[in-house]
Formats: structure tokens, sequence, C-alpha cells
């Protein structure tokens, strides 16, 4: 562990017995043979929030997408390496695709919900898509997933309105709910408030904090004002010679904002570089 | 000091002498810009007048020929004693109505499918099916006609039937609708396949409940705008569906269509049948001009949407 620390230094939160949502092992993904993150090993501890911070091209995006294998779509996409979800390989034969899906939810960048549905369908297309049918369930989850996203008493009166309809800051927290009515122990978030203005940005931020009694969050963000807001735990990336992403620094936000070991990781943070 | 003078003055002439320059530099650009929008509006005259005069002359022409009896009545012939009887041209109509629905049945299922398969696909028989498509889109449509003539009323032995005549519109309207179910679907944001599989969706649901609905408008659209293509054409029609005088309707009878109907009574001796034109003409005008207003209201609806 200390030869680990002084060459790579990064810390799994296993060691402290925290629970561990998943664990990456050296994971890297190439696309056409150029590997556009590599090295990235680090624990996701269970109910905590985990953000991925670096420049732009350090790959963090990339690596997210390869923890519910949406790179999958990809021709000529490859991910290496282990990632485990409670100790199942995600990659492995244990795990459909389909099922590791509404396990590890998914927020993206830009607001987007399914323009032809109204805000209902849209909470419960999760459910509709893995065939459950039941209404009463159906409304239970719409209820209970909007509630949770912080949407419920401003939409409970027009559940059948288009969703687009909505503004952008109601359009994400309706993605947030529609990945959240899964009921998923992770919950990816790709830069989720990078289209927002400020006053959204903070009321999913504060939704976020009290996401993670329920769910585990590994957040990608461009913005480390936020990233030290709102993670426990942070992985700092950054681009290596050869335009590859790797990791380089993963331990509590604290530590990496206040104590890094990386003197990279402290000229990023101080807004050296990036 | 006085280096430093001499500095500033040249540089005050050198700016009167650079602002003199491009006040020039203004003055001509503002005169070619001058030109060339006159040059603009000149062509979008050319471009308009006929099309106005051409409106024009069938609102004015059409419409005193257009009665109750115009859409309800049988053509008639007219005669030395009855020279203005010249009936309706209900037959012409109904066979319109009747190609429309029939081709419509033959070519939307089969250009809407092709398109999502093309769109959906990257690899040789998508690029070959729209290598073909696009080729059959300007292809000219009288061939349709020959085809459907050769394969439909000949060797199937339909004779001239509606059937014949729809399909000779179908193959006429299934590139259409091939390369603007292509475009719909291609349209739709990536965003929201990705994000209906990180639900758990199969691709094919992604497929039906996501890309499908998205991108429906758009597929209207072009099968609207291939109809009101098909109502309009004759060449393909012309020798596949006969040209009945009657009300039929069975795939299998021989029809009439506006087109033809236009055609016949142009040609015609009398000219109460040949005053007759214009009112087809009109009604012709009328339905494709209600069909590409609803296509724009449909694809402007759904760019607002997006």
């Amino acid at each position: 562990m200390t030869d680990d620390l002084t060459t790579k230094t990064t810390t799994t939160a296993s060691s402290s017995g925290v629970k561990v949502a998943m664990q990456l092992k050296d994971v890297a993904v190439s696309f056409n043979g150029r590997t556009a993150v590599r090295d990235a090993t680090f624990d996701v501890a269970a109910n905590r929030v985990t953000s991925m911070i670096g420049p732009s091209g350090s790959g963090k995006t990339t690596l997210l997408r390869a923890l519910n294998r949406l790179h999958d779509l990809t021709p000529g996409a490859k991910v290496t390496g282990k990632i485990l979800l409670e100790g199942v390989d995600i990659y492995g034969p244990d795990l459909t695709v389909t099922e590791l899906r509404t396990r590890v939810g998914m927020v993206f960048q830009r607001p987007n919900p399914f323009p032809t549905m109204s805000i209902y369908e849209n909470a419960v297309s999760g459910l509709r898509f893995n065939g459950i049918k039941k209404k009463s369930l159906l409304d239970e989850a719409a209820e209970e997933s909007l509630r949770a996203a912080a949407l419920w008493e401003s939409v409970e009166n027009r559940l059948n309105v288009a969703a687009s309809n909505l503004s952008g800051g109601e359009q994400q927290r309706l993605c947030i709910a529609r990945a959240l009515a899964l009921k998923p122990e992770v919950l990816l978030m790709d830069e989720p408030t990078s289209a927002l203005d400020p006053i959204a940005t903070l009321r999913i931020e504060e939704l976020m904090s009290t996401l993670k009694q329920q769910v585990t969050i590994i957040i990608v963000t461009h913005n480390m004002q936020q990233a030290s807001r709102i993670s426990d735990d942070c992985a700092f990336l950054l681009m290596g010679e050869d335009r590859a992403g790797e990791l380089i620094e993963f331990n509590t936000t604290e530590k990496i904002f206040n104590s890094p070991i990386d003197s990279r990781t402290l000229d990023y943070t101080l807004g050296r570089f990036g | 000091m006085t280096d430093l003078f001499t500095t500033i003055t040249t540089n005050d002439a050198l700016r009167a002498e650079i602002q003199a320059i491009s006040q020039r530099g203004r003055n001509a650009r503002l005169i070619r810009s001058r030109i060339v929008i006159t040059l603009c509006v000149i062509a979008l005259a050319i471009a308009v007048i006929p099309l106005a005069a051409l409106s024009w002359e069938i609102i004015v022409k059409g419409l005193p020929v257009i009665k109750a009896s115009f859409f309800t009545q049988l053509p008639l012939t007219p005669n030395l004693v009855n020279p203005n009887m010249t009936g309706g041209v209900s037959n012409a109509i109904v066979g319109s109505l009747v190609l429309v629905l029939y081709s419509s049945i033959l070519s939307v299922p089969v250009g809407v499918l092709t398109g999502i398969y093309t769109a959906e696909n990257e690899n040789r028989t998508a690029s070959l099916i729209r290598l073909m498509a696009q080729t059959m889109a300007g292809a000219p449509s009288i061939l349709m006609g020959l085809f459907a003539f050769a394969l439909i009323c000949q060797q199937l032995g339909f004779g001239y039937s509606a059937l014949a005549g729809s399909f000779a519109l179908a193959v006429l309207m299934v590139p259409v609708i091939v390369v603007a179910t292509e475009i719909a679907v291609r349209n739709v944001p990536q965003t929201l396949r990705e994000a209906g599989l990180a639900l758990g969706a199969k691709p094919h649901k992604v497929s039906m409940k996501i890309v499908l609905p998205t991108a429906l408008s758009g597929i209207v659209t072009g099968c609207i705008l291939a109809i009101s293509r098909a109502v309009g054409e004759a060449a393909p029609v012309l020798f596949t569906i006969g040209g009945a005088t009657l009300l039929n309707w069975k795939p299998t009878d021989p029809v009439s269509a506006l087109p033809i109907s236009i055609y016949i009574d142009a040609k015609s001796q009398w000219p109460s049948l040949r005053a007759m034109v214009f009112g087809i003409a009109l009604v012709l005008l009328f339905v494709v001009f209600i069909a590409s207003f609803t296509a724009r209201f449909l694809v402007g609806r759904q760019q607002r949407k997006s």
C-alpha cells in the first residue's frame, strides 16, 4: 500500500472500512487503438459523492461512460482492466448490460428528457423499458422519484404536460428523477450543471447532498469549486505526454484540495493551469 | 522630445490616410452590395412572376367552373344541342383519392422501414439502398408508368387498373419517403438514444419508443410531400389506370385521376370542356397547397420542439 502511494498516489476506500459500491482496477479506454484514458484505479465508496476533475481531454467523461458500458455502442472502443459493481465484473458474464444500466443510472451533460413524452411518462420511462406495466406501481414510482428529485411540488398538477415545457433546471431534475425511478445503486452524472444557470446549479447541488443517502454518486465536473463543495472523494485526472488521460491522484476531496500528494494536483486546484 | 512629437504627427497623418482608404473601401463595398441586392430582386421577380401569373390565371378561370355539380357529377360529353353540358369530375376526384390511398398503402410502410434501416445502419447494404433511392428520386416519372404497365397490366394481367396506377405512383413515392425518413431519424439527437440505453432499454425499444416517435413528424412530412407529388403526376398513371368515366374504387377497376382529366379535357373540341381544365387545375393546386402547408407546419413544430 505504501509502495502504491509513492508510485501512483492512490488510496482505496476499502482499507478504511467504508462500504464500496464500485471498484476500478487499472481501467483503460481506447478508441481504435488510441488510448483515451488509463491507469484508473480507485474505489467508489457507497453513499458518498465521488467527483472526477481535470482539464479538458483528461478522460473524465470517457472513464465515466465505461462505468455503465455506454462505450459498447461506439465501434472501435475497447475497455480494459476491471470494473466491479458490488464485486461483480460489469463486463463479465454474470451481469447483463441492461441489468447493469438499471443498477447504474446516468444523468447527461445537457438535459435530455424524451421530447415526445409527458413529464409522467419521462419519469417512468425506464420502468416501462424494462417491462413494468402495472399502473399503481408506475404511479408510485413516478411520485417517489419526482419527490426525490425535488420536482414533485412544481409538476404535481401538470404531469401530463410535455417535458419540453419545463425550464432547463427542471428538465435536468426530471432526468435525475427518470434515473432514480429504477432505484439504481450508483448514479453517474456527466457535468450535470454545465448547461444550467447558477440558481439551477445550486438546486442540483443541494439535491445531490440529500440523494447520496440513497444512491452513490459519481460526478464528472469541470468546475473545481463544485467538486470541492459537493464531493466527499475526488479523482484528479490529467492528460499525459501522449495525449491520453490518466489518473494522477485519488483521495478524499478534503485531502485533494488541501494537502495533495502530487504537485500537479496542487497546481491544478490552485488554478495554475487548466 | 522632438522625436516623440514627430512620431505622433506621422501617426496622425497615417491614421488619416488609413481612414481615407478605408472610407473609399466602404463606399465601394456599399455600391457592390447594392448591385448584388438589385440583381437578387430581379432574379426573384423572374422566378415569382410566372408562378403568380399562373396561379392567378388558374384562380380567375377556375373559380367560375367550380359548382356543386363539378364535385358530384360524372363527366358528360357536350353536343350541338347542349354545348355546355360538361357534367363534373367526380370520377377523377374519387380516382385520385383511391390512387393516393392504394399507393400510400404500398409505399409508406416500405419507404419508412427502409429509411429507418438506412439511418440506423452504416454498412454496404445501407449505402447501396441510399444510392438507389437517390437515383430513383431523380428518375423520369414516365418510366414508373412504363414499368407498372409492363409488370401489372401486362405480365400479371390486371389490365388498366387502380392497382397498376397505384403501383407506378408508389414506386415514385418510395424514394421520397426513404430519404425523408432517413433525415428525420438521423436528426434525432444521439443523446436521446443514449438516455434510453442508459435506462436499460434494449436497442429495439430505443428505436421504437424513442427514436421513431421523435422522428415521426419528419416522417409524416415526407409522406405528405410524396403524396402531394403523386397526386399531381400524370405520366405514371397515363397508360396504367385506363381513365374510367365511372365511380370506380376497387383495385382491379380502371379509374381516372385529376391530371388525366386535365389532359383529356384540354384536348377536347368543346370550349366548355376546355374551360373545365382550369377548375380541375384549381382543385389540384388547392390539394397540393394544403399538403405542403401541413408539411411545413409539421416541420416547424418539430423544429420548435428540438
